[in-house]
């Protein structure tokens, strides 16, 4: 069944996300980051960071939740066990550190078809505690076999 | 900090880094437990069996960070990434080779930074697949 085109634009509860030192770690660890202002904050200070820094990507760990409210949208009719990750960006201002307190509004930015794939488009612009836009997280979800045809 | 790499340094049709990466399956469940994305996909074999696949697949977001990696690890400063993206287009086994390259696609001379066409690819069958493709990462240069 195709997803709910109507919903294009929805916003959805704010989500707040602190850094956690234990999960930066936890996750460079796991992407095999070796390089220390990842891993130290001793090591971030030396390099001029005010923090131990979280890796380029490590806002995909708020994604469960951001993405996550729309996946589970009973309105949006999205059968999850029909989805792959099809793309992902990361608009980045800053690095984030050790103690950011982020906000994030996820958004329906777009529903598409392509041929007999649906295309859902998150957008998730996380602002820091100052409210200043910290990244932007694009996500595209596709969903396999559920566009009108 | 500031990036290693001078912007004056490289020309657009550089290949500026290659880099491999063995897909271990213990270290996509140490990204399953990091990322939160506990999709049995990347976790059962018996379950990607049910939905087509002969064992698990890595996560998108693991190849890509991988690829941000060897990005960040050549500019010689995290912050020196200003945008990434990306498009998955094949999905990646586990043991499999993932090899992340960089080409300088674009120059900007009035932000000393450069448009690199990124990718990840694997051997397959003889055959190169690409897990990552048309895709971009702007890197802020010294």
């Amino acid at each position: 069944m195709p997803l709910n085109q109507s919903l294009k634009g929805k916003e959805y509860d704010e989500v707040e996300f602190t850094v956690e030192r234990d999960l930066v770690s936890q996750f460079a660890r796991a992407i095999g980051e070796d390089n220390p202002i990842f891993l130290d904050p001793e090591a971030a200070k030396t390099a001029g960071f005010p923090e131990q820094v979280a890796p380029p990507t490590f806002p995909t760990t708020m994604q469960i939740r951001t993405s996550g409210a729309a996946v589970v949208d009973p309105d949006l009719g999205l059968d999850y066990t029909r989805v792959v990750h099809g793309e992902q960006q990361f608009e980045i201002h800053r690095p984030l550190v050790v103690g950011d307190v982020l906000k994030a509004i996820p958004r329906i930015a777009d529903i598409y078809a392509r041929g007999p794939n649906e295309f859902l488009v998150i957008e998730a612009e996380i602002r820091d505690a100052k409210g200043e836009v910290v990244c932007v997280s694009r996500s595209t979800l596709l969903s396999r076999g559920t566009a009108e045809m | 900090m500031t990036a290693k790499v001078g912007y004056d340094g490289v020309n657009v049709g550089d290949e500026v880094f290659s880099v491999p990466k063995v897909v271990k399956r213990e270290d996509v469940k140490a990204y399953a437990d990091a990322s939160g994305d506990q999709n049995p996909l990347h976790q059962d074999d018996a379950y990607a069996r049910s939905v087509g696949f002969p064992g698990i697949i890595a996560h998108g977001m693991f190849s890509m960070a991988h690829l941000t990696k060897a990005v960040t690890d050549w500019a010689g400063d995290p912050a020196a990434l200003k945008d990434i993206r990306v498009q998955f287009r094949a999905v990646v086994f586990m043991d499999e080779t993932l090899v992340a390259k960089g080409v300088v696609a674009a120059k900007d001379e009035s932000t000393k930074t450069v448009t690199l066409e990124v990718s990840a690819e694997l051997e397959r069958d003889g055959k190169t697949e690409r897990a990552i493709k048309n895709s971009t990462a702007v890197v802020q240069l010294a």
